[in-house]
């Protein structure tokens, strides 16, 4: 078999080897063309997925009426045991598995790509939606070589002090590394005409940087969670700083740290 | 309302909301009109609710996806008892892209505009249960074990599809592009 169509490569390109054999493979790409050709083949595969089909969040009006569905069901008594979570679904996997199905799904996706705009243009007004792009932005140019980290340090008593001369704020810091967010380090940008404070945390093979800056005119514009170019942003507000942690980690990698950060700049805020 | 159900809702609303939008993607992609994927994540998220209890924290996005695939099957089914099929939504000549202003100028949008539908056509192509578990993977982001759990199928089966869905969609999107590599936008 040739190299590139080792399902090994592709296992190591999805996140699936163990750390081992992912340091195998590397040092077998780094000697081997086809692996590194293919590699790169199968990144143009996932990157024209996820830039070029419509993001599409769930229309504002369906989220309401999902909501004011479980308020309903909390108050009612405990339902009977769902059919549909038994098995037997899978023979009926076959009968939806006709020609012109997934014909008509792809025809109704002008609409949907129409829908998801609208909403879009509703659920992020242009102020949010600039920071947005302004955090990817700065996320980006932070990847790039010694652009991330102004203060390395795990240490909160160092990146904190650092901030009071480089930004014109005080965010929290902590090292989280018994709950697999290490700190990393700290960093300034600029954000909304002001400098922002960066705290740049690990998780797994993930940077997430967090970024803190006085609540500016998009404040209550910003979502509170969002996607753009297949990065996960989550944002929150506590005092009057706005805070927004940026990865390409999962949706649920990054809540566990945001979690963390609400409690303790909730908590913060409120001191004196 | 007790505190037992505030309380249950409260983690419901932690571990299981956060995937609503992935809930979404993945009904849209699998029913054929959006009413139908409306339907679909309502009912599948009122499931959730109610089968709360049966999650392990670790996997809510993997558990929440397969009961939409469940809802979604179950849904389809009984539609064709009725008899009744909805018609895919007419081929509008626009497209409706024009409204979407995400692009910076003519030229990006229509780019953008051509290879949306270069892939949405090449993943039309695609067999059903091979593009189901590129979707997983690429759009809704779920390891192989996960998906392996949402679609009741052996790993090895999972790799295999997922393989051949990216080996065809590498080529045809070679082809459809006009046979050089993409510039980088």
């Amino acid at each position: 078999m040739p190299c590139a169509e080792s399902p090994q490569l592709e296992a190591y390109f999805d996140g699936e080897l163990d750390a081992l054999d992912a340091a195998a493979l590397e040092r077998h790409a780094a000697r081997c063309g086809e692996c590194r050709a293919g590699l790169a083949e199968l990144e143009r595969v996932r990157s024209a997925l996820r830039r070029d089909l419509p993001y599409e969040s769930t229309p504002p009006e369906l989220r309401a009426r999902i909501l004011q569905a479980l308020e309903r069901e909390g108050a009612s008594p405990a339902p009977p045991p769902s059919p549909m979570s038994s098995a037997g679904w899978r023979t009926r996997l076959a009968a939806s598995r006709r020609p012109g199905f997934w014909a008509g799904a792809v025809g109704g996706f002008g609409a949907a790509a129409f829908a998801a705009a609208a909403v879009f243009l509703l659920w992020t007004p242009v102020g949010g939606g600039v920071v947005l792009d302004e955090l990817v932005n700065a996320h980006v140019r932070s990847l790039m070589p010694d652009h991330l980290i102004d203060v390395v340090s795990s240490d909160r008593h160092t990146v904190k002090p650092w901030f009071a001369g480089h930004a014109d704020v005080s965010p929290v810091v902590a090292d989280f590394a018994p709950a697999g967010y290490p700190l990393i380090g700290g960093r300034a940008d600029y954000l909304e005409h002001q400098r922002a404070a960066v705290v740049v945390y690990q998780h797994g093979a993930h940077l997430i940087n967090v970024f803190s800056w006085r609540r500016g005119a998009a404040r209550s514009r910003l979502p509170r969670d969002a996607s753009r170019s297949g990065y996960h942003i989550m944002c929150w507000a506590a005092g009057d700083l706005d805070y927004c942690a940026l990865s390409d980690a999962g949706w649920e990698e990054l809540q566990g740290l945001v979690r963390l950060l609400e409690t303790l700049s909730a908590a913060d805020s409120r001191a004196p | 309302m007790t505190a037992s159900k505030d309380d249950r809702r409260a983690r419901f609303d932690a571990q299981v909301l956060p995937h609503l939008d992935a809930a979404y993607r993945f009904a849209r992609w699998l029913a054929r009109a959006p009413g139908d994927a409306d339907d679909v994540l309502q009912e599948a998220m009122l499931r959730a609710f109610r089968a709360f209890d049966e999650l392990r924290a670790s996997d809510a996005k993997a558990w929440l996806l397969a009961i939409v695939r469940n809802c979604h099957l179950t849904m389809a089914a009984q539609r064709r008892r009725r008899g009744f099929v909805a018609l895919p939504d007419e081929h509008d000549p626009q497209d409706g892209h024009h409204m979407m202003a995400t692009a910076p100028d003519p030229e990006c949008a229509s780019i953008q505009r051509d290879h949306e539908r270069i892939l949405e056509r090449l993943l039309a192509a695609l067999p059903d249960e091979q593009r189901e578990i590129l979707m997983l993977r690429e759009i809704a982001e779920l390891g192989y074990r996960e998906i392996a759990s949402v679609t009741q199928l052996p790993i090895g089966t999972v790799m295999s599809r997922l393989a051949r869905a990216r080996a065809a969609l590498k080529v045809r999107w070679f082809q459809d592009t006009g046979g050089k590599p993409r510039a980088v936008r």
